[in-house]
């Protein structure tokens, strides 16, 4: 995937960066709006992350341009401001999806890889990691082609890990994108356990492989 | 006490006794004159006697005086000073003894002295003395009456203004942005009043905007840090070569950012709810919300073996969704965090009131202060501005919502 990240905080940009890029993909910077400006008109892209608050100027503006150039790349605008009206405004104007500060890189990388599947594929509604197919559309969970019934928890679980393969995610990051802003209970972790446990062992069960290795209580890595 | 009952009082009672006073002293003055009156007539009646005694050397008769009764007396002294004095006048007509003045002169008459008496009636002066009296009182009184009506209208004509200033006082709330009208007033103090009023609260409106607009400008300012914060957490732990100790440092490091970021929500939260920046309202049914809310936490309902006791009908009401899923939702956390293993959660509706109850190891709480921002247990997880934010959202729709501890389990109530 080729990306251009819009994003003023150097920080910020490098962690992306980095968390991308170790997937294989291509990642471009652009720390203001002029810089983005130009970058835009050169390539395209599979994907833009783009900050609202820029230093000289609203990020909305990227988005009135691709849209004025008829463009209809994958945009996902990362707001410092949770703010209803932006996040209409940004997404009556052509963007596809918002996200708060501060996120997850997983979560990040979840939903760009979303916006993306919906986008640039079309139809293509299946997520396929070696053995195991999932049918986005049925919500249906193959291994080998032997069915598995998973909960709503374990099949959203099951996705965030397949979009974030090979990285260590955190169990914080897993209880955010489960529940979202509404628990703020540490009793979640528990239950991620839970459901992680339950997921480990369909899986097992099904095709034999453990995909799921635990990190030193800080999270888990899905290969 | 009122100012002007205040007022009142002192003007009646200066104007009452002024007026006694000077009542007293015009009707010893009138008396004076009267008596003074009658005096000069009665002169006027002895000179006529001496006259008519130097013309006809011989004393008059008694009934050739009106209606006045003379008497004659022989003295043998020969000197005598005129008196005047008070005695009882009997009516010749009606023999009825009315009150009189008399005059007693020395008159010659053939050789011989005597002395004359002659006893007018005073009784017309009486009856005139009483009608300058009773015109007297009776204008006293409208004098008091008007001054008590002119006071009471006039003192609360010109106190309007000071009341209208008054009610805007009270009634000042610092989130509201209105302006407060300017009171006009016609005396010079109460418009200065006005004026610094108006200032004064104009002043500490836009302080309170400020400090606001401050703490929402602060709580942005302050995610993009936390997001580099994270996300060089999500990097760091992608390192295996890391030991476990390090790995449980970063849980902790993860799960203060995370605290970080509620709090600074929570505050902005607040802060849009104290600017009304809240989303379009919309007819709720009460109960759909709560058990929408019941599905999502169900799992950590049954984790912990809480049984819910729900008794709930429709309650519509008007108010913005997202604001009513976090009250609910605040409602159900506080609920399930501070309850007891195997505990109890009793949520029943009443009229328009809905009430949350649950069983807790915490005794009762203090219903002062609990809706406080910051204000939590020492073993408290969360922000503690929860309550302040079921407050404030509670107050900005004006539902009432209390606190009370019954029956060994708390209980927050809102009326609707």
């Amino acid at each position: 995937m080729k990306l251009l990240i819009i994003e003023d905080e150097q920080g910020l940009c490098e962690s992306i960066e980095k968390y991308f890029t170790g997937d294989g993909s291509i990642c471009e910077v652009a720390n203001d709006l002029q810089s983005a400006r130009e970058k835009i008109a050169l390539y395209e892209y599979d994907g833009i992350l783009l900050d609202i608050g820029l230093p000289d100027g609203e990020g909305f503006a990227v988005l009135e341009y691709l849209r004025s150039t008829g463009r209809n790349d994958c945009v996902l605008i990362i707001s410092a401001r949770n703010s209803l009206d932006d996040k209409i405004k940004g997404l009556n104007i052509g963007a596809d999806d918002y996200i708060t500060k501060p996120f997850h890189l997983a979560e990040l990388k979840a939903r760009l890889l979303a916006i993306f599947r919906r986008k640039a594929f079309g139809g293509t509604n299946t997520v396929i990691h070696k053995n195991i197919t999932v049918d986005l559309l049925s919500r249906n969970v193959a291994v080998d082609d032997k069915d598995i019934i998973f909960t709503k928890k374990e099949y959203d679980i099951l996705l965030y890990f397949i979009a974030n393969k090979g990285k260590v995610i955190s169990k914080n990051a897993i209880a955010e994108h489960l529940w979202g802003d509404e628990m703020d209970m540490l009793d979640s972790f528990d239950f991620i356990y839970t459901h992680i446990k339950n997921l480990r062992k369909k899986l097992f069960d099904a095709s034999g492989l453990d995909f799921i290795t635990s990190i030193y209580g800080v999270g888990y890595k899905f290969t | 006490m009122k100012l002007s009952a205040h007022y009142n009082k002192a003007s009646i009672i200066i104007s009452v006794s002024v007026l006694l006073v000077s009542g007293i002293v015009y009707y010893l003055i009138i008396n004076h004159i009267a008596r003074q009156q009658l005096d000069s007539d009665l002169s006027e009646e002895v000179a006529e006697v001496m006259e008519y005694v130097d013309v006809n050397h011989r004393l008059p008769k008694s009934i050739e005086f009106d209606e006045d009764v003379t008497s004659f007396v022989k003295t043998n002294s020969a000197t005598f000073n005129t008196v005047f004095f008070d005695t009882p006048y009997i009516n010749p007509k009606e023999k009825e003894t009315e009150p009189g003045r008399a005059v007693s002169a020395l008159v010659k008459a053939g050789g011989e002295n005597y002395i004359v008496t002659i006893v007018e009636s005073r009784k017309n002066t009486e009856y005139l003395i009483q009608i300058i009296s009773i015109i007297t009182l009776a204008l006293t009184a409208v004098l008091l009456i008007i001054l008590i009506i002119t006071n009471r209208y006039i003192l609360n004509g010109l106190w309007r203004p000071f009341y209208k200033i008054l009610q805007q006082v009270k009634g000042f709330n610092i989130a509201d942005t209105r302006k407060a009208e300017i009171v006009q007033a016609k005396v010079d103090e109460f418009q200065e009043l006005s004026d610094a009023v108006s200032k004064m609260s104009s002043r500490v409106t836009s302080d309170y905007q400020g400090l606001k607009m401050f703490t929402e400008n602060a709580s942005h300012e302050m995610m993009t840090p936390l997001a580099v914060i994270t996300s060089k957490l999500d990097i760091l732990i992608q390192d295996e070569s890391l030991r476990s100790d390090q790995f449980s440092q970063i849980t902790d490091i993860y799960s203060a950012a995370n605290k970080l970021a509620r709090l600074n929500q929570s505050l902005l939260l607040l802060v849009k709810i104290d600017n009304n920046l809240m989303p379009e309202t919309e007819a709720l049914d009460i109960k759909a919300v709560i058990m929408e809310k019941a599905q999502q936490f169900n799992e950590l309902i049954q984790n912990k073996n809480i049984t819910v006791d729900l008794n709930l009908d429709n309650l519509e009401i008007t108010a913005s969704k997202y604001l009513m899923d976090v009250l609910v939702n605040n409602l159900f956390s506080n609920a399930i965090r501070h309850n007891i293993a195997g505990g109890k959660i009793r949520i029943k509706t009443l009229g328009s009131k809905l009430s949350f109850q649950n069983t807790s190891l915490h005794p009762a709480l203090d219903p002062l202060t609990i809706f406080e921002r910051f204000s939590k247990g020492k073993t408290s997880e969360g922000t503690g501005l929860g309550l302040a934010i079921m407050k404030n959202i509670c107050n900005l729709y004006d539902f009432q919502l209390s606190y009370r501890y019954i029956d060994g389990m708390h209980s927050f109530e809102i009326y609707f």
